[in-house]
């Protein structure tokens, strides 16, 4: 991979034809004094290496809940969650965490960069998570540079950017740590068109490099970027 | 250490805020650490003054009926007062052998210190002096063994101007005679057995020819071993006191100890009251703390969700109420310094007992309390933070 090289030699140990995540027979009912809601009911599938997939739906069919799931913030109430071949279930709130943290990166509709850090801590601040060091800012510098982020712009702070820009520091703090996946919650949803296809065509360039993505998304337009669609409707996969 | 520098930035950041929680730390440790230096130093002042007398046991007729009044026909008003019969004495001396036992005999009466000088009235006692050396130390002079010669107490020679081979008159129109001074007594402070610092000491002959008298009014016992306080104030007692209460023995340093004790607790007492006022710093430390927390839950949200630990978090929070708490205190234990030198110099009118080690001691309780107090404060704010739910956390607007 030409982004981050350290990822191609991690991703050597993953058995080409193991999934690097796969969901079976997932529930997911959280208890109301009004009755128990099924937000997820007996979801299955996998992802493979180096798909792109959109994951779409209408309000409340439970697209967060699984987003929720397949980023180790939430447990199911049944069924099996595998992140590159690891059980999730098992695992406690501490190794869920270092597992988010190695395995997993995060973009959000409304970019949620740090407003105290600036641009390169941002970046690198999931690196010192994992080598509770300070660390070299190099590498932090490479991927900006890799999201088309300009050199000038690297000491500011989230606020002095635009929404572009701060959704590809976001992008770059998320691919710092060279995760098997990347789940992306509506990444385009708080930006313009025209900005909204940079970070697509961005996040298209990555995964042409070998990065798994999963993108939850109401745009038909965006999800045509996805290789595969996970359409979900009332809890379960319709399509 | 990155939660380290958010810390600081948050602090810096909210810097009003911060300042209004570090003041509420400062004025705890100032008033905990001024408080303590104060008490301290009252209890060094009176040290200083007692530390003469801390190894006598001093004998004293029972006021508290019983005893026996006897005329003391000594005092210019010649009114009948309570002694020490030379018997008495004798049993005393008997009861605390091998130490010495020095009877005192005391009055006040009017003097003369010059010619043309106004008269004025001074305390006079009348020692031994075989045994003035046992009790009393010259600071300049040397001890008299003529019934002629005085010593004087070093406040009565500075406010009198009084020099060694001053003549001195005693009586109404120096009916009683005249001394010459030998020598001057170093100051004592409070004491006690005599307190010499404005009087004059004379021979225990002149005083018996002078008054007329031939009893005593204490004995001091010089106790070598200090040890022996307690056996030898229980053998006076013993001796004495056998069907009626004739003599009060009051033992020095226990008494000692009592004044330092009461001290001690008045001293705590008053920093208990300065430590309120830490309290109430600390639940202001909790507040902005609770605060910061609430400010920050989406940001504690995406920190979690981007893999760091619950300890983390919590740390985060932790180091933020240790730079309130630690810069607060600092400031606080520095104030603490001008604190107690205004105090000493109002209240002990010296700032003598400032810079010793057991009242910079004080400084050091009050910054650590300081610290403690945000540190204990702001750990609910930071172990809830640790505990937000990511996904609600990453959901709050």
């Amino acid at each position: 991979m030409v982004l981050l090289p350290e990822k191609e030699q991690e991703v050597t140990t993953v058995a080409d034809d193991q999934p690097v995540m796969s969901f079976r027979d997932v529930v997911k009912v959280y208890p109301l004094p009004a009755g128990d809601v099924t937000a997820l009911d007996r979801v299955t599938f996998r992802v493979d290496r180096g798909e792109f997939i959109s994951i779409m739906g209408p309000s409340g069919s439970g697209k967060s809940t699984l987003l929720n799931l397949m980023g180790c913030l939430d447990t199911p109430t049944s069924g099996d969650i595998y992140i590159s071949g690891t059980r999730t279930g098992d695992m406690s709130d501490s190794d869920l965490t270092n597992l988010r943290r190695d395995r997993i990166g995060f973009i959000f509709q409304y970019f949620n960069l740090f407003p105290l850090l600036n641009v390169i801590e941002n970046v690198t601040f999931p690196m010192m998570l994992k080598s509770q060091k300070s660390v070299d800012p190099e590498k932090g510098r490479e991927v900006l540079r890799a999201v088309s982020l300009e050199e000038p712009l690297f000491t500011h702070t989230p606020m002095e950017l635009s929404g572009g820009q701060q959704q590809r520091v976001a992008i770059a703090r998320a691919l710092i740590n060279d995760p098997d996946i990347l789940l992306c919650d509506e990444p385009t949803g708080n930006l313009d068109s025209k900005t909204g296809a940079g970070i697509m065509n961005l996040m298209t360039e990555l995964n042409r490099k070998g990065t798994t993505i999963i993108m939850v998304t109401h745009d038909q337009h965006i999800a045509e970027y996805s290789h595969r669609t996970i359409r979900i409707a009332d809890g379960r996969i319709v399509e | 250490m990155i939660f380290w520098e958010i810390a600081k930035r948050n602090t810096r950041i909210h810097l009003l805020r911060s300042s209004l929680a570090m003041l509420g730390i400062v004025i705890g440790v100032v008033a905990i650490a001024t408080m303590g230096i104060l008490g301290n130093s009252m209890v060094l002042a009176v040290t200083d003054s007692l530390r003469t007398v801390g190894d006598s046991v001093i004998v004293t007729p029972h006021a508290g009926g019983g005893g026996m009044f006897r005329g003391g026909g000594g005092t210019s008003g010649g009114s009948a007062t309570l002694k020490i019969t030379d018997q008495e004495f004798q049993q005393i001396q008997r009861a605390s052998a091998p130490n010495v036992a020095i009877p005192v005999l005391q009055t006040a009466d009017r003097m003369k210190l010059g010619v043309g000088s106004d008269d004025i009235v001074a305390s006079i006692y009348g020692i031994s002096p075989e045994d003035v050396p046992d009790l009393l130390k010259l600071k300049e002079g040397a001890y008299s063994r003529a019934n002629s010669g005085c010593l004087v107490g070093a406040k009565f020679a500075d406010d009198n101007k009084v020099k060694v081979g001053s003549r001195i008159s005693i009586g109404t129109d120096g009916d009683k005679g005249a001394l010459r001074v030998s020598g001057i007594i170093e100051e004592r402070g409070m004491a006690f057995d005599v307190s010499t610092d404005s009087a004059i000491v004379v021979t225990k002959d002149w005083f018996d020819n002078a008054y007329n008298r031939n009893d005593y009014d204490k004995v001091v016992v010089k106790v070598k071993n200090l040890d022996d306080l307690p056996t030898v104030t229980t053998a006076i007692e013993k001796q004495l006191n056998k069907r009626d209460k004739i003599v009060d023995v009051m033992d020095t340093r226990k008494t000692m100890e009592t004044i330092f004790q009461t001290f001690g607790q008045i001293t705590t007492f008053v920093s208990a009251i300065g430590g309120i006022s830490m309290i109430v710093a600390g639940v202001s430390i909790l507040n902005i703390m609770m605060m910061s927390v609430t400010e920050r839950i989406k940001e504690i949200g995406i920190m979690r969700s981007i893999g760091a630990q619950r300890k983390e978090v919590m740390s985060m929070f932790i180091y933020e109420a240790l730079i309130l708490g630690i810069v607060g205190s600092v400031i606080g234990g520095l104030l603490s310094l001008l604190g107690g030198y205004a105090v000493s110099s109002m209240m002990l009118q010296t700032t003598k007992y400032l810079f010793v080690p057991s009242s910079l001691i004080s400084i050091v309780y009050g910054v650590s309390f300081g610290i403690i107090v945000s540190l204990v404060c702001g750990m609910y704010p930071a172990w809830r933070a640790a505990n937000l739910n990511p996904i609600d956390a990453l959901r709050h607007e």
